[in-house]
């Protein structure tokens, strides 16, 4: 798929980094980079990750919320049995709580009902808001995260792991479920919004320093 | 779609360190018992580099699952109506274009480059052939296991170049579980063109 995903995030990243560093002070003040940390270094991928999927979540209207390709009925295909849109959404927030939650040494808020989230909710707009949700809980989890504790283990389903593990599982889980949604919102005529044009062309980009 | 990458990440890391615990034991047994094999303690190396396999198992996985006679199938040729695929990459392009940007991103990190040139976003043009594709895939795997090996609590925040060439530096640790989290997005797609196809994903059988 044509959506200049690495080029989108890099020039993302390149962005939060340039708000991160004017956050801090006057505009005058600001250098023009901040140096990472652990927890900042994840948390720009959180924001990355969760502006593409919220977006793509957001572009499938209520009407074809609940399609999966099973019921194109593609001949020769094998598509049983999968999730709905709906369903890929309600999973990746309600393990986006399940996973950032050993990183808050506290558990997991109630009614999540991981992995495959709350049964009783249905409508786009309360599967979207949990989604939104499970992104704020992701940024509140990493804030604590160092080069110190990220290496010590915790309790997830049963298995001791470290946190680090389960920052890299969070985000690749819910980018593999990203990858699946583009496909849906595709086959029902939607182009996925991070598709739609070069975000290049959409990011402020300081200029280079003259002489590089 | 229910591949159990979770339930894979967990099996992943239990047998991981099963083998680390085992690999200091001897092939005889000892006149006298040897002390327990402790699990090697966590280091920031190991933990992306267990990811970089996870991701490695299940992307090789998929693209060998294409056959030859279907690796360049895109979803536009199915005319879906009503569907929007004008211009998307065929499955051959998501595998390349994936290899390529391994090789760019953990490249960033190790200071390697990729052996082959990429003059667009798809990877190599002059990959053509289904096994000189999976063996470019292959190869930017090993790079990604030299770029994860490398990391350190002393070097993962540190910054180098961004192989985007943007003004902004970026940090070995994001540069390395990026790579990771990109990778996922072009399996969770390449995951419904296997299906489009009547196959099912190896990470996803017997389910």
């Amino acid at each position: 798929m044509k959506n200049l995903s690495s080029l989108c995030i890099a020039a993302l990243f390149s962005f939060a980094v340039s708000l991160s560093a004017q956050a801090s002070g006057s505009a005058a003040q600001a250098k023009p980079s901040t140096p990472p940390t652990f927890s900042s270094a994840i948390d720009a991928e959180i924001t990355n990750l969760e502006k593409q999927f919220v977006d793509a979540a957001e572009a499938m209207p209520e009407d074809k919320f609940n399609s999966s390709p099973e019921g194109l009925n593609l001949q020769g295909s094998e598509f049983k049995g999968v999730r709905t849109f709906a369903m890929q959404v309600k999973h990746v927030a309600a393990d986006n709580f399940a996973i950032w939650a050993p990183l808050t040494g506290k558990p997991e808020p109630a009614g999540i009902n991981a992995p495959n989230g709350p049964s009783d909710m249905k409508t786009r707009a309360e599967i979207l808001k949990f989604l939104k949700d499970s992104f704020a809980y992701s940024h509140t989890a990493v804030a604590g995260l160092t080069s110190e504790n990220a290496l010590e283990q915790v309790e997830f389903r049963g298995s001791k792991v470290t946190r680090l593990s389960l920052v890299i599982l969070a985000l690749t889980h819910a980018t593999d479920h990203y990858g699946q949604m583009v496909e849906y919102l595709r086959f029902s005529g939607i182009v996925p919004p991070a598709s739609r044009m070069n975000m290049q062309m959409q990011m402020p980009m300081p200029p280079k320093p003259a002489g590089k | 779609m229910k591949h159990l990458q979770v339930l894979c990440f967990l099996a992943l890391l239990s047998f991981s360190i099963s083998m680390a615990a085992q690999s200091g034991a001897p092939a005889a047994k000892p006149a006298t018992p040897a002390p327990q094999a402790q699990p090697a303690p966590p280091t920031i190396a190991a933990d992306v580099d267990r990811q970089v396999s996870m991701l490695e198992r299940e992307f090789v996985g998929a693209a060998e699952a294409m056959p030859e006679d279907k690796f360049n199938f895109a979803p536009a040729s199915l005319n879906i109506p009503g569907s929007e695929y004008k211009g998307v990459r065929t499955f051959a392009e998501q595998v390349k274009h994936v290899a390529a940007t391994n090789y760019l991103l953990w490249g960033a990190i190790t200071g390697d480059k990729s052996p082959l040139e990429s003059k667009g976003d798809n990877g190599p043009d002059s990959l053509k052939t289904k096994a000189e594709i999976i063996k470019y895939l292959k190869d930017s795997y090993a790079l990604g296991h030299k770029a994860a090996k490398s990391l350190t609590a002393e070097n993962a925040v540190s910054t180098v170049a961004s192989p985007f060439g943007g003004p902004n530096p970026m940090s070995r640790l994001f540069l390395a579980t990026f790579s990771v989290a990109h990778a996922f997005d072009h399996y969770g797609q390449m995951v419904e063109y296997l299906r489009m196809n009547g196959i099912i994903p190896p990470a996803s059988r017997g389910q």
